[in-house]
């Protein structure tokens, strides 16, 4: 049986290659963000650091852990999903091949032993070529995060052994669970089926895909529900969720959505080729399902992740402008400001690194966060939102606007550098925000003047009667700067674009690669399994630009078909983002990425298109006599 | 009497009562309708028939590639509707070979693997000299390296012979064997399968074609689903005669 396998690999190269390909790239990115997540997760603050220092690393280390973290996850799924329904395409491309072994006398268990043994040598032989790729994706990946300011000076990955065990597990694993569902399947073909001339045409949805499918939207759909309960945190976390349960629900249900849109396209209206396109279309929704399938999954995530991103971020500019009262910003370090009372009143918040621990016992959960020592009165004065704050003041906090899971009534346990504060009560809470912020807020005076004295601060001045810029500019130290409110929202606003815009380019940024090579890995092994097809049409009267030009066709009609059902999972994601910016601020917010929307669907056609271009003219290279006279 | 021929011998193959319809209300069709058969062993029977007569049926369920409404396929002392599909997959690479219209060759492989194919799916190693002897038999020891789209419609035709006889079938089931073939490999391929019949082997053969069917033993006509005529060591006219009365 194996060597039947490598023969049938050896004679379906381009087919078996785009495989390799798959395992290659998915094994690379998954072996490289989990090498980073790992190497951030245990990196050292750097030699002689102050405690108060290797807190501010370990609080910055935490968000890349995260966005490291969320990258490998992302990774996962796009190797799960277009490893196995590549795998699995792939199996159904070759029924009559499989039929023939059947009446030569091959039992169904020859069939799934000859398809796993494919799959286990091109499992292989990506992950052969995937842990070396691995290593450079990950120096890539390393360069990427330190470039977009996530990660610090002298950020590389650590090579660790276990990993190679790991990434055989990603390749030969994920290759070999693709086509065991397949082969199955596939095994079931009967005899006879080689004996018609043309495939079976099966509609592609089993019991199992459909009922999978359907939880999955179910479980977009109570996200979509829950997301307004789900506070600042949990509502965003459940949004960007919603397009991954969308995607997933969207691509299992493919067959049966494409068969359903297929027969609303025009029949007809387009001359011949297009008449052909869309009969073909309409004929094989399955094929144009899976064809569809990594585009889903690209769309989908990358515009819902965007979609979210921007939306979150428009929200949180929005909340920093509804919720700031004051005429300039001083922001400095060290040595706050003071100003003489006839210029006005600064309302300074300093921020410090803290060790938060919530829970107590067993279940007790320390967490490295941002802490803003704050005046209450000034405090409330800028920021008129945040409610009664005057319990904060002693050896108390408030909850802030970034915090999670923890609310007045709970005591928390407080460390800033080495200076353990004890368990502390949360005696009041601020309104949470979409934009996040310090998760806790410390009255002045818990903190002692040394503890503070490399703290960045921000003061929000409120000028008096007849005092100006100049008067305040004076009493600035001179390592600080001094802004009008209107300036400094429009680049706090920016610093948010660019942090979020960064977090989305190393998440989403290499996926979209890997889920790009899916996109085209499927129109060409499409396109090369019809090469008899192709034939018989020009032996028909089509010329070969015809050919090429109803593959076209067709690509274009499969395209938009996978733009709407990504375009629809992202649309989850925004929804959810919608409902939840209004129920956590009052302001339901909706920014779409249009720019990147528009390229998404310009380049998704466009590569698409070339594609088959490319793939159709090369699979039209004989002539067609030669092809129908050699018939397997 | 239900034999094709007077013989003395056990039938490589009965059937009996065979029925099988295709479809439901309007648009049944009753493929096989009661046939009774025999084919006795180192005969070679055409099966012939217009369209829709129900001749691939028979031979289809004759092989175990389809399932029957009602009656029965014995291949010696097995019953053939009563197997599981695992059970008629292995009756298929060690009882029954098979030559159909379209040569169903594996293109992957080259002449000499798809002869060697049923052996090793039989868990054999065949021997080198299993499969030359086999390629040499249908005069083809020379291409034994040779893809199918290598070989001419002829040549993979006597390779799928080849791989039929490799595994000395009971019984050697060919659907339209020439049917693709011009006239001159089409002769090759009759003369043989003549040759093997000569060697013991017993042929059903389903064909349109009058010279095809002239080479057997004995011809059985069908029309909708049942055997209406038959003719024994039949001339290539004799058999046009009937077939066109048939049509009529």
């Amino acid at each position: 049986m194996m060597r039947l396998s490598w023969a049938g690999l050896r004679d379906r190269r381009s087919l078996f290659l785009g495989a390799v390909l798959t395992v290659c790239a998915g094994v690379a990115l998954v072996q490289s963000s989990l090498l980073l997540l790992v190497t951030a997760a245990t990196l050292d603050p750097p030699a002689g650091a102050s405690p108060i220092a290797r807190m501010r690393f370990a609080e910055s280390n935490e968000a890349l852990v995260a966005v490291l973290a969320v990258t490998l996850g992302l990774a996962g799924l796009l190797a799960v999903f277009i490893i196995a329904s590549t795998f699995a395409f792939a199996v159904e491309q070759r029924r009559r091949e499989l039929a023939l072994l059947r009446i030569v006398g091959g039992s169904r268990r020859h069939l799934r032993r000859l398809l796993l043994g494919e799959a286990l040598l091109l499992g292989v032989a990506g992950t052969v070529a995937g842990v070396p790729t691995g290593i450079a994706a990950m120096a890539a990946q390393a360069a990427l995060l330190h470039r977009l300011g996530l990660a610090p000076d002298g950020f590389t990955g650590r090579w660790q052994g276990w990993v190679v065990p790991v990434s055989v597990g990603t390749g030969i694993v994920l290759a070999l669970a693709g086509v065991l569902i397949a082969a199955r399947r596939a095994a079931r073909i009967r005899p006879l089926d080689a004996l018609r001339e043309a495939d079976e045409v099966t509609s592609g949805m089993t019991p199992v895909r459909l009922s999978l499918g359907l939880i999955a939207a179910a479980g977009a759909l109570v996200l979509i529900g829950l997301s307004p309960v789900g506070g600042a945190v949990g509502g965003q976390a459940m949004a960007t969720s919603v397009s991954v349960c969308a995607v997933i629900s969207l691509s299992l249900l493919g067959p049966a959505l494409a068969g359903g849109l297929a027969r609303l396209l025009p029949a007809g209206a387009t001359g011949p080729l297009g008449l052909l396109a869309v009969a073909n279309v309409r004929d094989d929704a399955r094929r144009a399902a899976s064809v569809a399938a990594p585009l889903v999954v690209l769309t989908g995530l990358l515009l819902g992740q965007a979609g979210a991103a921007s939306t979150f971020t428009a929200a949180g500019r929005a909340e920093q402008r509804h919720d700031t009262r004051a005429d300039l910003v001083v922001e400095g370090t060290g040595t706050p400001l003071t100003l003489p009372p006839a210029t006005g009143v600064a309302a300074t918040e300093t921020q410090v690194p803290v060790a938060l621990t919530t829970g107590s016992g067993d279940m007790a959960y320390t967490r490295i966060t941002s802490g803003l020592v704050v005046d209450a009165g000034a405090y409330t004065r800028v920021h008129p939102d945040a409610g009664d704050l005057t319990g904060l003041r002693g050896a108390v906090v408030a909850a802030g606007p970034g915090a999670d899971g923890f609310s007045p009534g709970d005591t928390v346990g407080i460390r800033v550098g080495d200076t353990d504060l004890g368990r502390l009560p949360v005696v009041a809470a601020v309104p949470q925000r979409i934009g996040g912020g310090a998760s806790v807020l410390l009255p002045a005076g818990l903190l002692t003047a040394g503890q503070l004295a490399d703290a960045p601060w921000r003061s929000f001045v409120t000028l008096a009667p007849g005092a100006g810029h100049d008067d305040v500019a004076d009493a600035v130290p001179g390592s600080a700067t001094l802004v009008g409110v209107e300036q400094w929202l429009r680049q706090d606003g920016a610093a948010r674009t660019s942090s979020s815009n960064a977090v989305l380019v190393a998440v989403m940024g290499l996926g979209a690669l890997y889920a790009l090579i899916g996109v085209v890995n499927s129109v060409v092994i499409t396109v090369g399994a019809r090469r008899r097809e192709f034939a018989a049409a020009r032996t028909a009267g089509l010329t070969r630009a015809q050919v090429v030009r109803t593959a076209v066709t067709e690509s274009a009609l499969v395209t938009g078909f996978g733009l709407l059902l990504g375009g629809t999972a992202a649309a989850g994601t925004l929804l959810a983002a919608l409902i939840t910016t209004g129920a956590v601020s009052g302001r339901p917010t909706l920014d779409l990425p249009w720019t990147l929307a528009g390229a998404v669907v310009g380049c998704g056609f466009l590569i698409t298109a070339a594609t088959s271009v490319l793939a159709s003219r090369a699979a039209t290279r004989e002539r067609p006599v030669t092809l129908l006279a050699a018939r397997e | 009497m239900i034999n094709t021929l007077p013989s003395t011998l056990a039938p490589a193959i009965s059937v009996r009562g065979l029925s099988r319809t295709y479809g439901n209300g309007p648009t049944m069709v009753r493929a096989a309708d009661g046939i009774d058969i025999d084919f006795p062993p180192g005969t070679w029977t055409a099966v012939m028939g217009p369209s829709g007569s129900g001749k691939s049926t028979l031979l289809h369920c004759a092989a175990g590639l389809e399932r029957v409404d009602a009656g029965r396929v014995m291949l010696g002392d097995t019953d053939l509707t009563t197997l599981d599909d695992d059970e008629l997959a292995v009756l298929r690479r060690t009882r029954i070979g098979f030559v159909f219209q379209s040569f169903n060759l594996i293109g992957s492989l080259t002449a000499a693997q798809n002869v060697a194919l049923p052996l090793r799916l039989q868990g054999r190693r065949p021997r080198r000299t299993e499969i030359t002897d086999a390629l040499a038999a249908v005069g083809l020891s020379d291409r034994a390296r040779s893809k199918p789209r290598q070989l001419s419609g002829g040549q993979q035709q006597r390779v799928s012979v080849a791989r039929a006889m490799v595994t000395r079938p009971e019984v050697l089931f060919a659907d339209e064997p020439t049917g693709a073939l011009d006239t001159g490999s089409a002769r090759g391929v009759l003369d043989l399968l003549r040759s093997t019949v000569e060697g013991g082997q017993t042929i059903v053969m389903v064909t349109h074609d009058p010279v095809a069917a002239a080479r057997a033993d004995a011809v059985v006509f069908l029309r909708d689903g049942r055997i209406v005529d038959r003719l024994v060591t039949p001339g290539v006219r004799e058999v046009t005669d009937r077939l066109v009365a048939l049509e009529r």
